[in-house]
């Protein structure tokens, strides 16, 4: 029956780690995605981190594979890391090289710490979703390919984060990533009356974020054309008003987010490129994209500046000058935060 | 009648602006009050800068007196700044300090350029408006007598700015000073029955911006005591609107606004103090608070910061200890913009 | 002669009139009388507020007179009588500063008013605001007086300041004498805005107080719903930093639109002012509704052999370096370099250090929509162009622009709404869209973070296309 709770810590954590618990004093990455961190003691611990499927979608067939790995290599072991990439952790340095190539033979990269590409952060899109407006999964896998070889080394002047949303109710997380790639819907939901007679109307309209959805006697609904944001919540009360259609659809790319406190502070991505068309299997404008910025920010930042911090420096003027990206009005916040994103004062960048 | 539009420059411009117009090179802060321009000609213009009368207040009386030293000293020309200080442009260096001895003897004290206090900029008050909440005109008495030596001499870090407006109007622009002082009142407006009959109702309804007026059969008004921010807005279409009350009036200090673009840009200022009451004709509170920010501010910033500059620095966290001044739940915005001064990460000062 | 009226339908007071035949063909005309018809207006002979103006047509064989105002209600009580003691004006006289009551008491206000104003911590003045005669639609503030046993209702008329407000001995005697003829005697140098006030003149006496000023080269307006006057900094007349003509813009502003500042017909008031440089010395970056700031594109130039010269002087270009907001500055104790990309052209070097000067590619930015008061608080205005030529004597190219973002302002606000507000409801990418203005990143501290911008039809019927 539920109600046991989590189970102890103890549990799941490999001796290693269970004996220098809150007393770790430093890490250093010594080749890219392994980690050494020592404790008070002086004992290391070695982390080999591999890169995984996207959607972090792991076949029964693959999980044992690795619970062997990790039998073998790390007293029985594993974890994720918050962005989904597997970890083993309490590795004997003398066999990491082994450790990397029975990955490779799993298809697995080792990778993705410090300045490198990291785990792409997505979620399930069209593998399971009814809200999304593009396949997130497919495009985490093209731009995770494009990008194979920073995955596995480290020379980008800082970490990059590339996280993927296949609509913006964002359970992809996109808008909190160096570059964020959204879904987005561009069409109104279409109202099925029937289906909608059987919902709660009220619901419906309260939902609506701008008072675009209006009752329509005698059980129906209507959306004002000029005030919807395509923001999917009505479409989440009922089944009557479904949203997409293949022709409309497409994805934004965003970029800058981050989370850490250090340069510029936290912050969500901001729109540069308000659309490009979904093309499965590969989203080639979407990877052309991501490679263009990619390419552009490893030439021109400092080190340690993470892609929002190179941009604050060098201002936004720069940087679409600097891509090629242009720009229109779509850009410019008129939402209802609008004053945060608005220029005050002549500090500009020409 | 009207129409004529501006008199042609030659009427009002002493000659040496007219003969050097659009060809200065260089200007240099000779002392507090005196200012020397250079033209491309290498023509020297020595401009003597005096205080004058809060809300720049003249008798003809004294204007008359000045329009004698502008023809004695200044080829019978002079001007007023833009915080409504009085300039003698175009006078012999060597007359200079005689002429500041016979503004000394008009009342009159030579200063106010450089790092100083400058003349302050405050709206008309009791004198003669219907919405003040506090008297502005006597308010800047009281902290230019305060901070009067600071005018004669530079002791600052950077230029001093205060400005007092007598409501939330903000005739006297207090939000745009380093400084400010902004008369409020607190209580709902009183409404008088017979008066309000007289009026447009709709129009006193629709001109409150949080909808907290509503009619109130037959022929009046009532206003809703949660929404009311006491903005002043209804006392202006209609007399039976009354707001002033001089138990709950009193004045608030805000921090921080400057206008140009160096340091941390132009911005508003900040609110630090929500209330203190009236108490004249002195206002002893008002000129202890302002003293007590001077005064941390001269201690704590940095050449050229003005304070919002030193604030950016210090961080808010800092200010209010360093100031000695007690945070409110008042300061924290909760108002339409509030996200733009919402904190977000945690980069706190400690 | 057929002449359409609007009078006050309380007491009858003609408020403002036309000859038919130019209401018919003068679009200015038109959109001042629409504007009366709709909105509130405070009538100077008995101070009602009524935005039902009544309309008459009548047959005149000449020029009508002005009519005399009427008496109102609180002109009723003779002035004078009472306390004269005056307390807390006198502390006030004390102290070094130069003092307003020393001023007050040389002059025929009232200080009485003020002293209980003082002494009640509560203004003793009534119910008043901007109102119009025939002739004189702007320019006017009456205010009834709350203590008609000390003094009447005072009014008074606003003027705009000539160029850098300078004056000659010879205007500011003239004004003084109008003052002392028609008002109190006291003057106001000045308000706020840079605009001349004319204290305590009776309302009989108003239409002699304007004739008198616009002889003086000093004509009236700057009040109500209107443009307002245009308020430059010193720039060309004394100062070495400006970077456009701000005098001259001023005078064309006024060249270009004396009519929208003379003849209020707006949702509400319109501000501009206009800095030839960031330093923005008349504050235009906090309180207009139109900002006009001087800027140049190039990056500051750096005189080398002067830099020496400075330095060896004594000049601390270490400290000036360490204080870049953007740290563009590089300082090694005998060179300095300024990154282009880095720098923002703050003018803060450039105010510290004569070797170094702003760069030759030069015009203005145009930011609309500040103000200090209104639903949402201070606003401060936003960027709407980053640049802009600034080519005299018309300045065209700042003032077409200037007057595309009031005809939007003038169609969509609601009334009373100022520029900042309406800008904040409609959002600005709309804004922008009405305005016809082009979205450049200047306009933005970042481009937005929420997805929520939309689509025309025509952009989606091209993508339907597309996937045929």
């Amino acid at each position: 029956m539920p109600g046991i709770g989590v189970p102890p810590v103890e549990a799941n954590l490999p001796p290693i780690v269970r004996r220098n618990y809150g007393k770790w004093v430093s890490h250093a990455v010594p080749r890219p995605g392994v980690l050494k961190h020592v404790s008070e003691s002086g004992e290391a611990c070695f982390t080999v981190r591999v890169g995984m499927p996207s959607n972090a979608r792991v076949s029964t067939a693959l999980a044992r594979r690795i619970c062997d790995l990790a039998t073998r290599f790390s007293e029985g072991y594993l974890r994720m890391t918050r962005r989904h990439s597997l970890e083993l952790v309490g590795v004997d340095p003398a066999r990491i090289e082994e450790l990397i190539e029975e990955l490779r033979a799993l298809g697995l990269p080792v990778g993705g710490a410090d300045r490198s590409f990291h785990n792409v952060v997505c979620c399930t899109g069209w593998i399971h979703c009814q809200f999304a407006a593009t396949d997130a999964p497919a495009i985490a896998k093209a731009i995770s390919d494009a990008l194979w070889e920073e995955f596995k080394a480290e020379g980008y002047p800082a970490k990059l984060k590339v996280s993927v949303a296949a609509c913006v109710n964002q359970c992809g997380e996109g808008s909190t990533a160096d570059i964020g790639v959204i879904g987005i819907h561009r069409d109104l939901p279409r109202v099925n009356d029937e289906e909608v007679a059987k919902c709660e109307i009220p619901l419906i309209l309260s939902i609506c974020p701008t008072g675009a959805i209006k009752p329509k006697p005698p059980k129906s609904v209507q959306v004002d054309p000029k005030r919807c944001i395509h923001c999917v919540a009505c479409v989440g009360q009922c089944v009557g008003m479904p949203i997409g259609s293949p022709e409309t659809d497409g994805v934004a790319i965003y970029v800058g987010g981050k989370a850490g406190n250090q340069g510029g502070g936290p912050a969500f991505g901001k729109l540069v490129i308000p659309y490009l068309p979904n093309r499965p299997p590969r989203w080639p404008e979407v990877v052309q994209a991501v490679r263009r910025i990619v390419d552009l920010w490893v030439r021109e930042a400092r080190r340690d500046e993470r892609i929002g911090d190179w941009i604050s420096r060098i201002g936004w003027e720069r940087f679409f000058q600097k891509t090629g990206l242009p720009v229109s009005e779509k850009h410019l916040d008129g939402y209802v935060l609008w004053p945060m994103s608005a220029r005050t004062g002549v500090r500009f960048h020409w | 009648m009207p129409g004529v539009g501006l008199p042609p420059l030659e009427q009002n411009v002493p000659p040496v602006a007219l003969r050097n117009y659009g060809k200065w090179v260089d200007h240099e802060e000779m002392r507090p009050g005196v200012l020397k321009h250079v033209a491309e000609s290498g023509e020297a213009c020595y401009t003597v800068r005096a205080g004058m009368p809060t809300n720049a207040r003249v008798s003809t009386a004294l204007a008359r007196r000045i329009a004698g030293l502008a023809d004695e000293f200044a080829e019978g020309h002079l001007r007023l700044t833009r915080r409504h200080s009085l300039e003698l442009v175009g006078v012999d260096p060597a007359r200079i300090d005689e002429l500041t001895e016979r503004l000394r003897k008009l009342g009159l004290p030579v200063g106010g350029t450089g790092r100083t206090f400058r003349n302050t900029v405050s709206c008309t008050g009791w004198i003669h408006c219907q919405f003040a909440a506090t008297d502005a005109p006597a308010v800047a008495k009281a902290i230019s007598d305060e901070l009067y030596e600071d005018f004669l001499r530079e002791r600052y870090p950077a230029k001093l700015k205060i400005s007092i407006s007598g409501c939330v109007n903000q005739c006297g622009e207090g939000s745009t000073a380093d400084i400010g002082i902004i008369g409020v009142h607190r209580d709902l407006p009183r409404v008088i029955d017979e008066e309000v009959a007289r009026c447009e109702i709709p129009l006193i309804v629709s001109v409150c911006p949080t909808g907290a007026i509503k009619p109130k059969p037959p022929k009046s008004v009532q206003v809703d005591p949660e929404r009311c921010i006491h903005c002043v807005a209804c006392a202006a279409p209609c007399q039976g609107m009354q707001i002033g009350d001089p138990e709950t009036d009193g004045l608030a200090v805000v921090v921080g606004g400057k206008a140009g673009n160096s340091g941390s840009g132009p911005a508003f200022a900040k609110f630090v103090i929500p209330y203190l009451p009236n108490t004249p004709p002195r206002w002893p509170e008002v000129t202890r608070a302002v003293r007590q920010i001077v005064e941390a501010w001269v201690q704590g910033a940095r050449r050229d910061e003005r304070v919002g500059d030193w604030i950016a620095r210090i961080g808010w966290d800092k200010f209010f200890q360093k100031a000695g001044l007690p945070v409110s739940d008042k300061l924290l915005d909760g108002y339409v913009l509030w996200p733009m001064s919402a904190r977000t990460g945690v980069r706190f000062h400690w | 002669m057929l002449i359409v009226q609007l009078a006050c339908p309380k007491c009858g007071f003609v408020i403002e009139q036309y000859r038919a035949d130019q209401l018919e063909t003068d679009a200015q005309k038109q959109k001042r009388y629409q504007y009366l018809r709709k909105k509130q207006t405070l009538c100077p002979s008995c101070l009602t507020q009524t935005s039902k103006l009544e309309e008459r047509r009548v047959e005149v064989e000449a020029a009508p007179e002005a009519e005399l105002l009427a008496e109102g209600p609180s002109e009723a009580a003779p002035v004078g009588e009472g306390p004269t003691a005056t307390p807390l004006c006198d502390e006030l006289e004390r102290g070094p500063w130069p003092s307003h009551v020393t001023e007050l008491k040389q002059t025929r206000y009232h200080l009485q008013m003020y002293e209980e104003g003082l002494r009640q911590k509560k203004t003793q003045w009534g119910f008043g605001g901007y109102t119009s005669i025939p002739g004189v639609a702007s320019g006017i503030l009456m205010r009834a007086s709350a203590r008609p046993d000390i003094a009447k209702g005072a009014n008074l008329v606003r003027a705009f300041c000539p160029s850098g407000t300078f004056y000659s001995t010879k205007t500011l005697r003239a004004l003084s004498d109008v003052a002392d003829r028609h008002g109190y005697g006291i003057l106001h140098l000045h308000a706020t805005t840079c605009d001349i006030e004319v204290l305590g003149v009776p309302k009989e006496e108003l239409r002699a107080t304007v004739d008198e000023l616009v002889a003086a080269g000093l004509d009236v307006g700057s009040t109500g719903d209107a443009y307002r006057n245009c308020q430059e900094c010193i720039g060309p007349l004394r100062c070495e930093m400006v970077l456009v003509d701000s005098v001259a813009m001023r005078q064309a502003y006024f060249t270009r639109f004396l009519d929208d500042v003379q003849y209020p017909r707006f949702p509400h008031k319109i501000k501009f002012k206009l800095s030839g440089c960031p330093n923005d010395c008349t504050r235009s970056q906090q309180k207009g509704d139109l900002a006009i700031v001087g800027v140049f594109r190039d990056p500051p130039t750096i005189n080398e052999a002067r830099l020496d010269g400075w330095v060896r002087n004594g000049g601390d270009m270490a400290h000036i370096a360490r204080m870049c907001p953007t740290r563009a500055m590089e300082w090694d104790g005998r060179r300095l370099t300024i990154d282009a990309e880095a720098c923002v052209r703050c003018m803060y070097c450039i105010n510290k250090c004569p070797a170094i000067r702003p760069g030759g590619d030069r015009g203005v930015a145009v930011l609309a929509g500040g103000k200090m008061r209104g639903k949402y608080g201070p606003l401060q205005p936003v960027v709407i162009a980053p640049f802009v030529p600034a080519i005299p004597p018309d300045f065209k190219e700042v003032f077409d622009l200037c007057a595309k973002i009031t005809d939007v302002y003038d169609e969509h606000a609601r009334r009373k709404e100022r520029l900042g507000d309406f800008i904040y409801r409609t959002g600005i990418d709309e804004f922008c869209r009405l305005a016809g203005v082009p979205a450049t990143p200047q306009q933005m501290t970042a481009p937005r973070v929420n997805p929520f911008y939309h689509w025309t039809p025509e952009e989606l019927q091209a993508s339907r296309k597309e996937g045929e």
